[in-house]
């Protein structure tokens, strides 16, 4: 009887895989990063801060503009639609002393770019994490 | 200057109306003003405050969110530009942002030297992602010179605009004040300066005023003005008739018949008028240089009395009036009512006039009121007062006794309805002549009434000197009087009382005397008798009596006893008489001598007559139902003659019994007749005329006048029991009674013998030819219930052989 329950609970998560992403912050496995608050994430994604207090760097790694998971993961981590993320990063362009993270061009890049950068962190789908990768932090479901 | 020219120096006079309301307008315009200002002051700098708070507010609200931005990434450079934006508004002085570690920037207007106004506007900065998290904050500090400077500026407005309006209003209230009140006033009293009001000038009303407050003023003034000169003009008439009433008062004044004066209070005169200076031989005038004339030193007869009359209307407010004598030398003298009154001030005024007529007739009607005005004697109040001065002055000095005598005329009252009151009249006249003969001159002699006269001897206290002088009187009076030329033969009853022997007061006195004239009347009159207390027993026996009669009447204690009367020339009883008893209830069986007198004297007789009758009545009708031709004669005095018991009445009461009247039989003496003789004859004829008997009684006793026998319809003479009694062979009472049958029997009368004791009286009566008899011999009088037994032994003595 659970093993019905738990394969209806993977077909349903597979059916949805373009709908109902879920996406977890993950760092290069190399990092000395192993946990982070959400809070973090919040300052090193809205570019209030790379340096945690721990003392490591952290570099944000974002999904393409157009990318179903970015807005999941910013609707989740700020409660901000896309383009208010754009429109604060518009404002403080204007300064340049806070840039934007690192955008990947495609959903693969972020992979790749991430398994290129020590200091690296971004998000993505569970599914796509692998050795490489560490998950640093989960969204409450 | 012209009229307008006056209103307006007038109007702004320094101490004017339009002065004072206008300093006033302008004093609280300046107030309202500086209250006005000031508060807009201060509500403009609090509404300024407000509006800068405001702007700067919303100021931050435009750029919060990119505060936020700057703040969360502690990004200087655009706080800086936002610092920058912000001091570009004119109200902001300086701009300071900061993290809660860091300040990003601080940034303040180069110019501005002023200290800030109010506190700074300080917001804290919350996270763009987290409204949770604080991620810094702003102060903003405001200029004060901005505000100071919109503030003045609206207050200095405010001011210029409440000026203006101030102004205005004052204006409009100054001309108002002048054109509607203060010349509208101005004119006025223009007006009231040249207007005469009696002589009907009145103030018009100002234009446009018909309906204010100052149309009313000059309506009202015109009716004060109207008033007034009605005042004016009732006051002139008044003023007028003032003149005239005085001139009538001045002429009423002389012209008075009484004397009029006013004088102050030590009796000087200050003025009279000529009706006083007539009163008192004076001039109209004190004489120059003289002082003036006193009251008091008129002629007075007595002057203390002035004097005194003087002080009494001084010290009493109402008028003071008195009769006072003076003696006018030359004129004698003469009497003056005087009536003085104090009108104040110390003055007072006098009223007088002549009295001295009135005096005189008063003094006449009192000489009247005790004057007999036919004899010229005193009266009863005459001698009354003359008996209470003599009391009086025995009371004072204890001598001068004196005697009372009342006198009175025996037969006088016929004397005077026979021969007529001129006849009496001139017999009192002589009867006055008389007795002052026999009097002192000092002695007091009265009439009191018709033919009494009261007789004050001065001095005599003793019974002889009394009755010596008593002798005088009676005989003065024996002595015939002559009247129209035919003699009249007159006597005297004196009584006599005593002072201060008998009565000590004057009224004890005249009825001690009375009662003691009376006693001299009762014993037959020509005589006199003295007081002495049984007299005052007997009349006070008298009143006890007259009382107990009455109760006797009331009590129906009158009883009829009947005496049988014989029938000769039959052998037989024919009838009886009634006699009256008095069943008293402790007195037993009382005759009627006893009483009869005295119920005569009181009139009480004709009650007790006819209640008799009654009974003889209704014996009467039991005699007729026993079938007994009875007849009964019933005593008849000479007070029920002829209005006590009226024939009607007879005729009525037999009527009533249904009795036939010639049973009944009328039993009158010959005294009765001759005492209004005329009225009598009538009576009896009218009684005899409706049938019934009329008996003469006690015949023989008294005048036994054959004319009057013949004059008056008399059927039966009675022969008086005190003959028959004492007839005896060749007695001269045998001899009266035979002559009085004898007379009788010619005459055509029957005769009843009274008296008849014996056998031998009624043998000698037989004799003589008397028709009937009555006596002891028969019976006495016997009570009706007990008549039957006497019938019964009447019958049987009749029946007896003579003895």
């Amino acid at each position: 009887m659970h093993t019905w329950r738990f394969i209806l609970f993977l077909t349903l998560c597979g059916l949805g895989a373009g709908g109902c992403a879920e996406p977890v912050v993950v760092v290069n496995a190399s990092s000395a990063i192993t946990r982070l608050g959400q809070e973090d994430v919040v300052n090193i994604f809205l570019g209030r801060y790379r340096r945690l207090s721990t003392g490591d760097t952290a570099v944000p790694i974002d999904q393409p503009e157009s990318a179903a998971l970015r807005a999941e993961f910013y609707r989740k981590l700020v409660n901000k639609e896309p383009n208010e993320v754009s429109a604060y990063w518009s404002r403080l362009l204007f300064s340049g002393r806070a840039s934007p993270p690192l955008q990947a061009v495609t959903v693969n890049d972020v992979a790749v770019l991430l398994a290129s950068q020590p200091v690296g962190i971004a998000y993505m789908e569970r599914s796509q994490v692998d050795k490489r990768f560490r998950i640093v932090m989960e969204f409450p479901r | 200057m012209t009229p307008s020219q006056r209103v307006l120096t007038g109007a702004w006079r320094l101490r004017g109306l339009l002065v004072r309301s206008t300093l006033a307008v302008i004093a609280a315009s300046l107030l309202a003003a500086l209250v006005a200002v000031a508060y807009t002051a201060y509500a403009t700098s609090q509404r300024a405050h407000l509006a800068s708070q405001t702007r700067l507010t919303e100021l931050l609200d435009t750029m919060e969110s990119t505060l936020a931005v700057a703040c969360f990434v502690k990004d200087q450079t655009l706080a800086r530009e936002l610092a920058q934006g912000l001091l570009s508004n004119s109200d902001v002085l300086a701009v300071s942002i900061s993290t809660e570690a860091e300040l990003l920037t601080e940034k303040r207007r180069g110019r501005s030297t002023g200290a800030p106004s109010g506190p700074p506007l300080k917001r804290l900065i919350y996270s763009p992602f987290d409204k949770q998290m604080l991620v810094g904050q702003i102060v903003l500090t405001p200029d004060p010179q901005v505000i100071n400077a919109r503030i003045r500026e609206e207050v200095w407005l405010a001011a210029l605009q409440l000026s203006w309006q101030l102004g205005m209003v004052t204006f409009a209230v100054v001309l108002m004040m002048l054109l509607f009140i203060v010349r509208p006033i101005q004119a006025m009293s223009d007006r009231l300066h040249r207007m005469d009001p009696t002589a009907g000038d009145r103030l018009a009303i100002p234009g446009r005023h018909g309906n204010t407050e100052i149309g009313q003023l000059v309506v009202d003034i015109n009716a004060l003005s109207d008033r007034l000169t009605g005042a004016l003009a009732t006051e002139r008439q008044l003023y007028l008739q003032g003149e005239i009433d005085e001139k009538k008062f001045h002429t009423i004044f002389d012209n008075a018949e009484s004397g009029l004066f006013l004088m102050d209070n030590q009796g000087g005169l200050s003025s009279w008028n000529p009706a006083f200076a007539r009163l008192f031989g004076i001039g109209q005038q004190s004489p120059a240089g003289m002082p003036a004339l006193n009251i008091k030193h008129l002629p007075w007869h007595a002057p203390g009395q002035m004097g005194e009359l003087l002080q009494s209307a001084l010290r009493r407010n109402n008028a003071v009036t008195q009769d006072l004598q003076v003696l006018m030398p030359g004129s004698g003298c003469s009497w003056i009512n005087m009536v003085l009154r104090s009108v104040g001030d110390n003055l007072l005024q006098g009223v007088m006039h002549d009295v001295s007529h009135l005096k005189e007739s008063e003094a006449s009607a009192r000489q009247l009121a005790v004057t007999d005005p036919l004899t010229g004697l005193a009266n009863r109040q005459g001698l009354q007062d003359r008996l209470h001065a003599h009391v009086q002055d025995y009371v004072a000095s204890k001598k001068g006794g004196f005697a009372l005598l009342l006198l009175n005329l025996d037969e006088f009252r016929r004397v005077n309805e026979g021969m007529g009151l001129p006849a009496g009249d001139a017999i009192l006249q002589a009867t006055t002549r008389r007795l002052s003969a026999c009097v002192n001159s000092e002695d007091t002699l009265a009439r009191l009434s018709a033919d009494n006269f009261g007789i004050i001897l001065n001095e005599i206290t003793q019974g002889e000197a009394v009755d010596r002088i008593v002798g005088r009187i009676v005989q003065a009076i024996r002595q015939p009087y002559f009247v129209d030329g035919s003699p009249i033969s007159l006597h005297a009853s004196i009584g006599v009382a005593l002072f201060p022997g008998d009565g000590f007061d004057v009224p004890s006195l005249l009825r001690q005397a009375e009662l003691a004239m009376d006693s001299a009347k009762s014993a037959g009159g020509d005589s006199h008798v003295f007081f002495n207390p049984l007299l005052t027993e007997a009349a006070e026996q008298r009143r006890h009596m007259e009382r107990d009669l009455r109760s006797a009447i009331r009590n129906q204690e009158f009883v009829l006893f009947y005496q049988p009367v014989i029938d000769l020339a039959a052998q037989r009883l024919c009838g009886a008489e009634a006699l009256i008893r008095w069943r008293h209830p402790t007195r037993g069986l009382v005759m009627p001598d006893s009483f009869i007198p005295l119920a005569e004297k009181t009139g009480l007789v004709v009650e007790m007559g006819l209640l008799m009758l009654d009974v003889a009545c209704q014996q009467l009708v039991s005699w007729q139902n026993q079938g007994l031709d009875y007849t009964l004669s019933l005593n008849v005095s000479g007070r029920q003659i002829p209005d006590g018991l009226p024939p009607a009445k007879l005729q009525e009461v037999v009527r009533h019994y249904g009795i036939s009247p010639s049973k009944l039989a009328l039993e009158i003496t010959e005294g009765v007749m001759l005492h209004d003789i005329e009225k009598s004859l009538a009576w009896l004829n009218e009684v005899h005329a409706l049938g019934f008997q009329v008996y003469l009684d006690d015949f023989g006793t008294g005048y036994s006048s054959l004319s009057y026998l013949k004059l008056f319809p008399v059927d039966t003479l009675k022969v008086d029991k005190s003959f028959v009694r004492d007839m005896q062979d060749g007695s001269n009472e045998y001899t009266l009674v035979s002559a009085i049958i004898a007379m009788g029997r010619s005459l055509g009368l029957d005769i009843v013998a009274e008296g008849v004791e014996s056998q031998s009286h009624l043998t000698a009566l037989e004799r003589m030819g008397c028709h009937y008899a009555q006596g002891y011999y028969f019976s006495r009088p016997v009570p009706a219930e007990e008549f039957d037994a006497v019938v019964t032994r009447v019958t049987a003595l009749l029946a007896a052989p003579k003895g």
